[in-house]
């Protein structure tokens, strides 16, 4: 069978650098089964699962966050450029100082009492999407010695199908943590371009949020077409 | 073709951004038996994994994919995290079985994902909640000729309560679950 173009971008689930993966990673190989008819269905997501305020992060609070108000905007495809509509996409994300609140995150910067980090949109009819947030600020993490991840936007989608469920990350152009990223690195060379976002100025706001564009695509079960 | 876009780990902060109060409770429309499905996933090492994000997906209890909601929360769908033991547990009702479109038929079973820091990919598998007998015909245990590699699939009934389904995974080493691809 020849080799799906998947295998190209998609990284190993063993990558020694990141530390993790050393105890998690499966040892066998996957068996290849073909998709089941739960794997061509999914959960759907009523249209007021989503509320149109949980696409702005900046407005859970009582005034604005801190940091740099960005909106980002992109497009959810299939492997054959087809929109995947009316899908879920969940954001999550670090504030402008690099801190989750979370119990367990140990870093030692300040919480924002206006940015709570977490947002969710469903796609439009032409698989668009648009985020209002601000740009997450950079964090250490103890993989290695002096280890700080760039900064991120963690994104879950659901698509149109099981078989498309996706868990990635979204870094910014330029950013000089990409090449010591573990993280980042774990992905074939053919694939890393596809996770950085664009500069996209007029998708901003003028003299107030920096413009970005992130388009994603999610694949389907091999052979076999998943429409949308 | 577009290359699709690479996979990501989740990570360890997802907690509060992900999971839902009531993930746990799998509704469906209609009635049926419920049950629990319930274990620990563990690391290479025999370590608990207590930041783990499980997600389950199936059919409703006549075999019956499930589409759209009840208004809040789509139908047939469950995600939990594991907790400090690495132990989840879903509430849902038992599915039937079903049909592929080549007729096949799918034992009772209950797809499960698995993402968490250090998993770049999630894990995807199917865990089945009938006896090694009863999946003789099911189009993934005709795909696994091993029936110890099998096993790791099967959950056991409780057999002090016939509600309570257990199912534990191993991500690595001995006893390693199997885990499909598509
Ligand atoms: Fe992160």
């Amino acid at each position: 069978m020849a080799e799906t173009p998947a295998a190209d971008v998609h990284p190993p689930y063993l990558y020694p650098d990141y530390k993790s993966t050393r105890l998690r990673a499966p040892a066998q190989p996957l068996v290849r089964v073909a998709p089941s008819p739960l794997d061509t269905a999914g959960p759907t997501f009523p249209k007021h699962f989503v509320k149109d305020s949980e696409a702005d992060l900046t407005t859970w609070g009582k005034s604005a966050p801190l940091g740099e108000k960005m909106v980002l905007v992109g497009r959810v495809l299939d492997e054959d450029g087809r929109p995947v509509r009316r899908s879920l996409v969940e954001v999550w994300q670090a504030n402008a100082s690099g801190k989750y609140p979370h119990p367990v995150d140990d870093h030692e910067a300040p919480l924002d009492p206006n940015f709570l980090g977490k947002g969710q949109v469903l796609t439009d009819d032409k698989g668009r999407y648009r985020i209002v947030t601000v740009k997450p600020g950079a964090y250490p993490w103890q993989n290695h010695a002096f280890g700080w991840r760039p900064a991120h936007i963690h994104f879950s989608l659901f698509g149109n199908a099981y078989a498309q469920r996706l868990i990635t990350q979204m870094f910014f152009p330029g950013d000089p943590l990409l090449a010591i990223d573990p993280i980042f690195q774990s992905v074939p060379e053919a694939g890393r371009r596809l996770l950085i976002a664009d500069l996209d100025l007029e998708h901003g706001v003028e003299g107030v949020a920096l413009g970005y564009r992130f388009d994603m695509v999610l694949r389907g079960p091999r052979a076999t077409p998943m429409g949308v | 073709m577009a290359k699709p876009t690479p996979s990501q780990t989740v990570g360890p902060f997802f907690a509060r951004e992900l999971l839902w109060g009531d993930g746990d409770k799998v509704l469906f429309p209609g009635q049926g038996d419920r049950i629990t499905l319930t274990g620990r996933v563990f690391d290479g090492a025999g370590a608990p994994i207590f930041d783990a994000l499980f997600e389950t997906w199936q059919a409703d209890a006549a075999g019956k994919i499930p589409s759209g909601g009840d208004g809040a929360r789509p139908y047939g769908y469950g995600r939990v995290s594991t907790d400090t033991d690495g132990r989840y547990a879903i509430e849902t009702v038992m599915p039937g079985s079903f049909r592929g479109p080549g007729s096949e038929t799918y034992a009772p079973q209950i797809s499960v994902t698995i993402f968490a820091r250090g998993l770049l990919k999630a894990v995807q598998t199917r865990v089945f909640l009938a006896p090694l007998e009863a999946i003789k015909d099911d189009p993934l245990a005709r795909a696994i000729s091993d029936p110890d590699r099998l096993r790791t699939l099967i959950a056991a009934r409780d057999p002090g309560d016939p509600k309570i389904y257990r199912w534990d995974v191993r991500l690595r080493g001995a006893g390693e679950a199997v885990f499909i691809e598509l």
